[in-house]
């Protein structure tokens, strides 16, 4: 009878094509989702992740770099490095700013750093090299990509002029990518010297996290000592809070498509055999048989068209990354493995509404 | 088989009736029918269309509920099984055989008779073989691979019959079983099923508005307006048709569970 479940969807081949097109077109656009939030949310903090900072201080009650704003000041970076148990401060400023060449123009999340210090700068060089003096750039590969511009090239940030040196990754935050340049070039574009977002500090090989977090604490009352992990959490999480819900959105109304093209298909092949379902019925066919058909004709079908979606998948995003470099997916086996599981569910949820119409079959019409 | 067993009814109806209500208007397809039908008697259902006799067959099967009166199944009341139990019942002593065939056209002719073997509870290779034994049995076992949609209407309906028999049914209902056939194969359908109750003592009750079928009734009832208008003896009884004559047709002999199917059969 697992014959007849195949068999009965083979007879309507174009039918058939049209449901796995639309089910593996639903798959894939979940495949995307999940990618596209792997690949955001690995880019939005692989600067911070990658970062070699033991502490991060910002501004009290700043808790994050994404969607927050801090400031500190030239003060207070000279008065952490003077604490015991720092080996290293480096004062980073992060401002929006727009980059134009010609008629070419995109924003990027500047990240103003010494070039002479550790911390602070691109996680990693592609091309090119880092900045070394000020009216240097270094962009994200993505935004390079994107706008077209390439190293050696002359762009413009609000009216001053900046060569193009490298281009760097880990740094494609999916809606915003990083530049970086030095810092005394991007305090001169907002025009307040001694203003930074951040201070990044290495502490003393041996020394406690917690002791220096403390004197920190201590000696400057107006901001907060981040340790790496915790940094680390408070920015993924303010990413999540502003992509995860869209996602989820998404993802479910993709879900949900899926589930009622293959109710529909799996309602409308019961219509079609209406009399089928009614004669073994009558030949004794327990409930649970008729079922189980229904679910093996929906298991099979999600089956098929996560094959084809795995089929066009990768193809179809290496197509979009060469059209949107900024889109950044990452796709892992676990990824994969949870789509198509969930597939299945849905695909059994999708059975499950056919079991009232299977009930409502009336013996007599296999008389009829 | 003793005549103790043979004179317990298999199935009875007493003073049936059944009411459908549909789009508001009640519409009395069987009026206060009795009947009682024993193992080996093959019962004809005489009438025209309306007459009701598809209706009182789906009321012997259990299919549905009378509005009236009382259907006896295998002794026991039909008020009181339970809705599972009566799937069981088809499944295990029920064999029905369908005007059109009713095959399940996405299935092979072997498939189709296996399937009410999984329904009643047979083994996946025993299903096999007893359905290949059944095939043979009624000279169509070169069909077994065929989809129904290639076999003729004679063909057709002796896989119907196949399925109908395959679960060793006690109890086998055949609504228009010669309807759709030419005259020498609906001939031969009548002589399998009277072979049926004669040499296997299944009882068989068949509905139809074919007259030929009366000569191999033991009982002929004739329906108009769902109601019984005359009851007679069939020629089977009286010695019109003996079994000699029901098999000297095109008709091979009904099929022998035992034989195809191993002691375990039934």
């Amino acid at each position: 009878m697992d014959m007849y479940a195949l068999r009965t969807l083979r007879r309507h081949p174009l039918r058939l094509a049209l449901t796995i097109g639309g089910v593996a077109l639903c798959i894939i656009l979940m495949f995307f989702l999940l990618a596209v939030y792997r690949g955001a949310a690995d880019g939005s903090v692989d600067y911070i992740r990658r970062n070699p900072a033991d502490l991060w201080i910002l501004q009290q009650n700043a808790t994050n770099i994404l969607r927050g704003s801090s400031l500190v000041s030239e003060v207070e970076s000279r008065a952490v490095a003077e604490t015991p148990g720092v080996a290293e401060v480096s004062t980073v400023l992060f401002l929006l700013s727009a980059v134009r060449k010609g008629d070419k123009l995109g924003t990027v999340f500047l990240a103003g750093y010494d070039p002479a210090k550790s911390m602070g700068g691109p996680p990693e060089i592609e091309t090119g090299r880092n900045v070394e003096a000020d009216g240097e750039i270094v962009l994200d590969r993505a935004f390079a990509r994107k706008f077209g511009f390439r190293d050696g090239d002359e762009v413009r940030l609000q009216d001053r002029r900046f060569k193009v040196v490298g281009t760097c990754t880990g740094t494609n935050a999916f809606v915003i990518q990083y530049a970086f340049v030095t810092l005394k070039s991007a305090r001169e574009l907002i025009g307040i010297p001694g203003l930074a977002t951040c201070i990044l500090v290495r502490i003393v090989p041996g020394a406690e996290t917690a002791a220096v977090q403390r004197a920190i604490r201590g000696r400057l009352p107006r901001v907060e000592a981040y340790d790496h992990a915790t940094f680390l959490a408070n920015n993924v999480r303010e990413m999540r809070s502003g992509f995860l819900p869209l996602l989820y959105t998404v993802a479910a109304i993709g879900g949900i498509v899926l589930t009622a093209i293959l109710s529909l298909l799996l309602s409308v092949n019961i219509l079609e055999r209406q009399k089928d379902f009614a004669i073994l019925k009558t030949l004794g066919s327990p409930l649970r048989f008729l079922w189980g058909m229904v679910v093996k004709q929906a298991l099979l079908i999600a089956s098929l068209s996560g094959l084809v979606a795995l089929g066009l998948f990768f193809p179809l995003v290496r197509t979009i990354e060469r059209i949107s470099p900024e889109v950044g997916t990452k796709t892992t086996p676990g990824q994969v493995l949870a789509v198509l599981a969930a597939v299945e569910i849905m695909s059994l949820a999708s059975s499950l509404v056919s079991i009232r119409r299977l009930r409502r079959i009336y013996y007599l019409e296999a008389f009829a | 088989m003793n005549d103790e067993a043979s004179s317990i009814p298999l199935v009875s109806a007493d003073h049936v009736v059944k009411i459908f209500n549909g789009g508001g208007q009640r519409s009395a397809a069987v009026r206060g029918v009795s009947l009682e039908a024993r193992r080996g008697e093959l019962i004809l259902l005489l009438g025209p269309s309306g007459s009701g006799k598809t209706t009182l067959l789906t009321l012997m099967a259990g299919l549905c509920r009378p509005s009236e009166g009382k259907i006896t199944l295998f002794g026991r009341s039909l008020a009181d099984y339970a809705r599972a139990e009566l799937q069981r019942l088809r499944a295990r002593k029920m064999g029905f055989v369908f005007q059109t065939f009713l095959l399940l056209d996405s299935l092979t002719v072997r498939e189709n008779v296996e399937i009410v073997l999984r329904f009643s509870g047979s083994s996946k290779t025993g299903r096999s073989e007893r359905a290949f034994g059944l095939l043979r049995d009624l000279g169509i076992a070169s069909l077994a691979g065929k989809f129904p949609a290639t076999l003729s209407q004679g063909q057709k309906q002796r896989v119907a019959i196949a399925r109908a028999v395959a679960n060793d049914a006690e109890l086998i209902l055949a609504d228009e079983p010669t309807g759709s056939l030419e005259t020498n194969q609906g001939i031969a359908i009548i002589r399998l099923l009277h072979a049926l109750a004669k040499d296997r003592g299944k009882c068989v009750i068949v509905a139809s508005h074919d007259l030929r079928l009366a000569e191999y009734a033991d009982r002929i009832l004739r329906l108009e307006d769902g109601c019984v208008v005359r009851e007679e003896e069939g020629p089977s009884i009286s010695g019109t048709c003996s079994p000699a004559k029901g098999r000297s047709g095109d008709a091979p002999a009904p099929p022998d569970p035992a034989r195809s199917c191993g002691a375990g059969y039934g």
